[in-house]
C-alpha cells in the first residue's frame, strides 16, 4: 500500500470515529440549548462544567421528571436559531417570555421574574437616560435589556453598539466605547458582585417572565414535563434553595477560585485542563481541515487546468463562490441553513459542521494557488512528456505536478497557518476551541486581558511549531 | 497503406489560430531513411507544421498519416502514435525535477513497462553515445545549452522512435556548442534515421539532408536536393532568403 492510501485511510477512519461520536452524543433523549455567558443563569466554572440557576433547574426538573438531556452551550443568538431551525430541542437561557417570541416558539410557566436596568462605570456621571444623548449604549442581541434599549432610544437619542456575549458588553462600558448597558437586573447584580467594574444607576424597566422555550408545536411533551417538574421543585424547596445559592453567593463559592490565584501563572495552571482542551480542540479542527482542504485544493487545481471548458469552468465557480463567502457566513449557512432546508430534525454536529466550513474555504484558496502553480510550470513541459506519448494524467502526475508542488509550497505553509486562525472562527457555531475557551474563561473571572494574552501566546507558539515543522518539509523535499 | 517506404504523408494540410490562417494547404512525404531539413524565415509556420504531425496542434484541414496512421482517424490511439515519433525542442523542455538518467528513463518504464533497471542500462548506453556517460545521476541545469539539447536527444531515443522532429534543435546555443549537437544528429543520420530538421545551420543542411524544403507564409515554396536549393534556387524569397541567411 503507498502512503497517500494509508493516510487517506487513517483520515476517513478518524471522521468515522467522529460521526460514530456525534451518534452516540444523540443518545442523550433531548438537546437543549443554553447560553455561554449569562451568569449568574449560566456560567462556565472551572473544568469546562456549567453551572447557574437555569443549569441547575433543569437538572432538578429533570431528575423529577426522569428525562435525559444534552446540554449544548451557543451564544444567545446561536441558541434561538438553532431552536427554530429544529436543531435543538429546546432552550434554557434566561430567556425573556415576548409576544414575538410566542410566535415561533412556545414557553413554559415563567420560571423568574426581573427587569431591566442601566449600568455604567463606577466613576460616570451618567445617572439619567437624558444624558445618554449623542452617546453610545452597549447592548447585547436578542435580551429584554437590548428591546428595552431600542425602544428608548428615539427618545433619548443615543447610538447603539450590539454584541453577541455580555462580557464584550461590559467590557466596552468599562474601556469607555459606551457610556452605559442595559442587562437584566440579577445578572448585572451578580456581576457587579463577582467583580465588573460597573454600578447599575437606574431602578429596573419593564419587568418580565423568563421561560424555557420549545419550537411552536413541537415538543409539547418535553414542555409539560418541564412544568410539571418546576411545580414540584418550587413545592419542595429544591427551586428556593437554586435560587439563593447564586443570588445571595460569591461566584468564587461557586467555582473555587481565590484572590491570591489571580496572578498570571495562578490564572494559567488553574485553566490549564480548559485551555488543554480547546487547544486540543483547535489542533483536531486545524489537522483534519487542513488534511481535506488539501485534497479539495488539489483537486479543483487539476480541475482548473485541465484541457477542455467543464473542469476549468466547475473549478473556477466553486473557488469563486467558497472563497468569497465570509468563512462565519459559511459556517452558519452549513450548520443552521442546510438542517433547515432539509427538515426531518436534520441535524450536523457542530464539529462536523465546521471541518466542511473549513474544507470548504481553505480549499477553495488552495485551489486557486494550486491552479496558479500549475500554470506556472512552463508549457513545453506538458508538451515534451506528451511527446513522448505519456498520456495527459500520466505527465501530469509525473512531470507537471512534481514542479507546481514545488512552486507551492510558501503557500501552502501560508494557508496551514491561515486554517489555523481561521478555526477561531468556528467558536459561532458553537465549537469550544481555543478562542472559545477564552471567552468561556473570561466570562467567569473577568480577567480579559491575562486571560487574552494567553490565549494569544498559545496561537504564537503553535504558529511557529507550525512554521518549523513546514520549513523543515520544505527542505526535505528541495 | 502498402507503401511501407512512405513514413510521412501530409495532405492540404490547413490550420489557423482564430482568424489568421498559418499552414495554407501543405503536402509532403518523406521516405523511409530519408533526412528533409526544412528552412525559411521565422513566423512562416515551420514549428506549427512539426507540431501537426505529432498532433500537438489539431490541423483545421488536411491529412496527416504518420508510420501508417492517420492522426484525423478518431480510432487512433495518438500516445501510441507519439511514442513512435521523437521530438527535439528549440528549448530541450528537460525535466528540471528529476535527475538525467531520470529523464531518459520516464517514458520507457511508464509505457514501455521496462524495470528500472532495464531502462537505466539502455539510458546510460544512449548518454553513452551522445558523450555524457558521466552526467547520468546530475540534474538537467547544471549542464550547459549543448549538453542539454544532447540529454534530450537522448531521451526521445530511449522510446525507440520511427522518426526524429527536430525543432531549430540548436537555434538556443552558443555558438561553440552547436558542433556537438550537429554531430549526434549526423549520426544518427547515418544510422538510418527518419528525420525532419527545422534548422538555420545550412551548412548540416548541405551536408546530411537527403531533401531541403523552403517554406513561407504557411506553404512549401521550393524543395529539392541541397544542391538543386542552394545552388540553383528558383524562387524568388528562397534566393533573397539565402542571400540574407548567408550574410549574416
Ligand atoms: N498558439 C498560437 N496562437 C496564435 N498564433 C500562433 C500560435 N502559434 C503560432 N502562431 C503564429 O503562427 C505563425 C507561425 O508560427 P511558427 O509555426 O512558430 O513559425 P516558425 O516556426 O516558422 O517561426 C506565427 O505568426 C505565429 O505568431
Ligand atoms: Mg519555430
Amino acid at each position: 500500500m503507498k502512503k497517500w492510501q494509508v493516510a487517506v485511510i487513517v483520515l476517513l477512519a478518524t471522521l468515522g470515529s467522529w460521526v460514530g461520536l456525534a451518534t452516540q452524543a444523540h443518545a442523550a433523549k433531548y438537546t437543549i440549548a443554553t447560553d455561554t455567558t449569562f451568569a449568574p443563569f449560566e456560567f462556565q466554572v472551572k473544568g469546562g462544567k456549567y453551572k447557574g440557576i437555569d443549569i441547575d433547574l433543569l437538572q432538578a426538573i429533570a431528575k423529577k421528571e426522569h428525562f435525559t438531556y444534552q446540554l449544548k452551550a451557543l451564544s444567545f443568538n446561536a441558541a434561538v436559531q438553532q431552536l427554530s431551525a429544529n436543531q435543538v430541542d429546546g432552550v434554557i437561557a434566561g430567556m425573556n417570555i415576548t409576544s414575538a417570541r410566542k410566535a415561533t416558539f412556545d414557553f413554559s410557566k415563567p420560571y423568574y421574574s426581573s427587569g431591566v436596568v442601566m449600568a455604567v462605570t463606577k466613576d460616570s456621571s451618567v445617572k439619567n437616560f437624558k444624558q445618554l444623548k449623542g452617546k453610545t449604549v452597549a447592548l447585547k442581541t436578542g435580551t429584554a435589556g437590548a428591546t428595552f434599549g431600542k425602544s428608548i432610544q428615539a427618545k433619548y437619542g443615543f447610538k447603539i453598539k450590539y454584541f453577541n456575549d455580555s462580557n464584550t458588553m461590559y467590557n466596552d462600558v468599562k474601556v469607555g466605547n459606551s457610556v452605559a448597558c442595559f442587562e437584566d437586573y440579577p445578572v448585572m447584580s451578580y456581576g457587579i458582585k463577582n467583580g465588573i467594574p460597573l454600578k447599575i444607576v437606574s431602578k429596573q424597566h419593564e419587568a418580565g417572565d423568563y421561560g424555557f422555550a420549545v419550537k411552536k408545536g413541537k415538543n409539547a411533551a418535553l414542555l409539560k414535563k418541564f412544568n410539571a417538574g418546576l411545580a414540584a421543585i418550587k413545592a419542595d424547596g429544591t427551586y428556593q434553595k437554586i435560587l439563593n445559592r447564586y443570588l445571595h453567593a460569591k461566584e468564587s463559592s461557586i467555582t473555587g477560585e481565590t484572590a491570591s490565584s489571580r496572578t498570571f501563572f495562578g490564572l494559567f495552571s488553574q485553566n490549564l485542563n480548559t485551555l488543554g482542551k480547546g487547544l486540543w480542540m483547535t489542533m483536531e479542527l486545524t489537522i483534519i481541515s487542513i488534511i481535506l482542504a488539501t485534497i479539495l485544493g488539489l483537486i479543483l487545481g487539476v480541475l482548473g487546468v485541465m484541457p477542455g471548458k467543464l473542469g476549468p469552468a466547475i473549478s473556477s465557480t466553486l473557488i469563486y463562490i467558497f472563497r468569497g463567502m465570509p468563512l462565519m457566513v459559511l459556517a452558519f449557512f452549513i450548520y443552521i441553513g442546510i438542517p433547515d432546508l432539509i427538515g426531518h430534525g436534520f441535524k450536523i454536529p457542530a464539529f462536523i459542521a465546521g471541518m466542511i466550513t473549513l474544507m470548504l474555504n481553505e480549499g477553495a484558496y488552495t485551489g486557486a494557488f494550486v491552479k496558479g502553480g500549475f500554470q506556472a510550470v512552463d508549457a513545453g513541459q506538458m508538451e515534451a512528456a506528451r511527446s513522448l506519448g505519456l498520456p495527459y494524467w500520466k505527465a501530469m502526475r509525473k512531470v507537471v505536478m512534481p514542479q507546481g508542488i514545488r512552486i507551492m509550497i510558501p503557500s501552502f505553509i501560508n494557508q496551514f497557518i491561515i486554517t489555523l486562525k481561521d478555526t477561531s472562527i468556528l467558536s459561532v457555531i458553537g465549537i469550544v476551541e481555543l478562542t472559545q475557551t477564552g471567552t468561556l474563561i473570561i466570562a467567569r473571572n473577568f480577567e480579559g486581558f491575562k486571560i487574552w494574552l494567553m490565549i494569544a501566546i498559545i496561537y504564537l507558539i503553535i504558529i511557529t511549531l507550525l512554521t518549523w515543522l513546514s520549513n523543515w518539509v520544505q527542505r526535505r523535499i528541495n | 497503406m502498402s507503401d511501407h517506404t512512405v513514413k510521412v504523408r501530409v495532405t492540404d494540410l490547413h490550420k489557423s489560430y482564430g482568424d489568421t490562417e498559418v499552414l495554407k494547404g501543405l503536402n509532403l512525404e518523406v521516405q523511409d531513411n530519408e533526412v528533409v531539413c526544412m528552412i525559411g524565415p521565422s513566423g512562416s509556420g515551420k514549428s506549427t507544421f512539426l507540431r501537426c504531425l505529432t498532433d500537438l496542434e489539431m490541423p483545421t484541414k488536411g491529412q496527416v498519416i504518420i508510420n501508417d496512421h492517420d492522426l484525423s482517424d478518431a480510432k487512433t490511439n495518438l500516445n501510441l502514435v507519439r511514442e513512435n515519433i521523437g521530438m527535439v525542442f528549440q528549448h530541450f523542455n528537460l525535466f528540471p525535477h528529476l535527475t538525467v538518467l531520470q529523464n531518459i528513463t520516464l517514458a520507457p518504464i511508464q509505457l514501455k513497462k521496462m524495470t528500472p533497471s532495464e531502462a537505466e542500462a539502455s539510458a546510460r548506453e544512449l548518454l553513452a553515445q551522445v558523450g555524457l556517460a558521466d552526467k547520468a545521476d546530475v540534474k538537467p541545469n547544471s549542464l550547459s545549452g549543448g549538453q542539454q539539447q544532447r540529454v534530450a536527444i537522448a531521451r526521445a531515443l530511449a522510446m525507440h522512435p520511427k522518426i526524429m522532429l527536430f525543432d531549430e534543435p540548436t537555434s538556443a546555443l552558443d555558438p561553440e556548442m552547436v558542433g556537438d549537437v550537429l554531430g549526434v544528429m549526423k549520426q544518427l543520420a547515418q544510422d538510418g534515421m527518419t528525420m525532419i530538421v527545422v534548422t538555420h545551420e545550412m551548412g548540416f543542411a548541405k551536408e546530411v539532408a537527403d531533401r531541403v524544403v523552403f517554406m513561407a507564409d504557411g506553404l512549401i515554396q521550393e524543395s529539392g536536393t541541397p544542391a538543386h536549393i542552394f545552388e540553383h534556387p528558383q524562387n524568388p524569397r528562397l534566393q533573397d532568403f539565402l542571400q540574407k541567411v548567408i550574410n549574416v
